[in-house]
């Protein structure tokens, strides 16, 4: 389940990231349209959204600080849903820009509901992902990043093959 | 040396070599997770850097082709002879995005329509609804007035509306506004103050939108096509919308 959440997230941010990071202009543009932020934090969202969005999921799905990621990447759910939300409350028509695109359009396609529900879907995933990491095939089991030896299934063996070199045989 | 001894000493050795093994865990977990964010804000830098220095704006000082505005409202930047690849500019005077656009790739237009290598179509439009005011008035108002400008001068009007676009929500292109633009890029007269206080074409202009907009396939403003297909992101970096138009004309 935590695998399966890891990589639905994973997949969805990569998407996100790679549609938006290509032009710049436009990520930017698409994050004015909410005018939420004023235009400098605007910018640096647009720059930094899409190449963050990218490396967040690449984090999940080699399973590298899952809990990590899973936290953030809820964070940036809920950030994705209030601005949705604003927009939606204040009567302004934008495209949410979530897959590259955005910024203003007609009234009669906006879709915000169906996005917000989305969204929270996600939230859910990132969720289980922070709380239950890491999941199957992750670089923090190998690496024994789990923290908790309780639950180790085989982390102990794994932990050995990882690091011969920790116990210098006499 | 007696059992009891070389027992403790081999519990001893054992001990410490997993007092040893625990000390190495904990530090692999502080390490390993300082290296990733380490890398992790890295590679956040340089993409910013990137993205910022994808987003420069655009600059062309040489002529311009030559400007017509059609009876439909839409105008028309092209060398004559020039058929194709059309290059199609959705835009709204009012519309954040299509400020960007203009800021990123304006230039990029011009460039390509003076050298003969597209036949560029402005066809300005209101996005918005009439239920939103006042962004919708000021779309209106500032379009409305382009349509009073004659092609030799409509691209330089065209571009101080946007350097003077109203913050979104703000009222803004007032009457007197819209006339001293005109006067800023040489358009005057008592005919062309007269077209802009009368909103002589607000209605065309409205009608033409409600037009674009019903035709479908126009996801929002802004919008460009090439030969009609939407370019998408291509669109808002100078080098994607070159190679756009040149993958066009092959």
């Amino acid at each position: 389940m935590t695998t399966a959440a890891r990589l639905g997230l994973a997949a969805v941010l990569l998407i996100a990231g790679w549609d938006k990071i290509g032009a710049p202009a436009r990520s930017v543009m698409a994050v004015e349209a909410y005018q939420l932020l004023p235009k400098g934090a605007a910018e640096i969202v647009g720059y930094g959204l899409p190449i963050f969005e990218i490396v967040i999921g690449v984090l999940l799905i080699v399973g590298l600080l899952t809990r990590l990621a899973g936290i953030v990447t809820g964070l940036l759910m809920v950030a994705f849903i209030i601005g949705v939300a604003s927009a939606w409350a204040r009567g302004l028509s934008i495209d949410c820009g979530c897959f590259g695109g955005g910024g203003q359009i007609d009234p009669s396609q906006t879709q915000y509901p169906q996005t917000i529900l989305r969204d929270v879907a996600f939230l859910a995933m990132a969720a289980w992902v922070a709380v239950k990491p890491p999941g199957k095939l992750a670089l923090d089991t190998v690496l024994g990043l789990g923290g908790r030896s309780d639950d180790d299934r085989d982390d102990t063996s794994d932990d050995d093959h990882a690091a011969p070199d920790a116990d210098p045989k006499e | 040396m007696s059992k009891t001894a070389r027992t403790s000493a081999r519990e001893k050795v054992r001990a410490e070599r997993e007092r040893e093994q625990r000390r190495a865990k904990r530090q692999r977990q502080i390490v390993v997770p300082l290296v990733v964010l380490v890398v992790v804000a890295a590679v956040v830098g340089i993409g910013f850097y990137m993205a910022r220095k994808g987003n420069e704006t655009g600059t062309y000082a040489g002529g311009l082709a030559p400007v017509t505005v059609q009876p439909d409202g839409s105008v028309v930047m092209a060398k004559p002879g020039v058929e194709k690849p059309v290059v199609e500019i959705y835009e709204d005077f009012q519309c954040p995005g299509c400020k960007e656009l203009e800021r990123v790739n304006g230039a990029t237009f011009k460039q390509l329509a003076a050298e003969g290598k597209a036949k560029v179509v402005y066809r300005p439009l209101t996005i918005f609804d009439p239920s939103q005011k006042p962004i919708y008035e000021v779309s209106v108002r500032g379009a409305a007035a382009a349509r009073c400008v004659p092609g030799d001068k409509w691209v330089q009007y065209h571009d101080k509306l946007y350097e003077n676009q109203p913050v979104e929500g703000k009222q803004g292109f007032t009457p007197d506004e819209l006339i001293e633009y005109g006067k800023q890029v040489g358009v005057t007269g008592a005919e062309f103050e007269g077209c802009v206080r009368n909103q002589t074409h607000a209605q065309a202009h409205i009608k033409a939108s409600d037009e674009l907009k019903k035709s479908g396939g126009l996801q929002g403003t802004p919008t460009v096509k090439i030969n009609g297909q939407d370019v998408g992101n291509q669109a808002f970096t100078a080098d994607g919308l070159k190679k756009a138009v040149a993958d066009a004309t092959k």
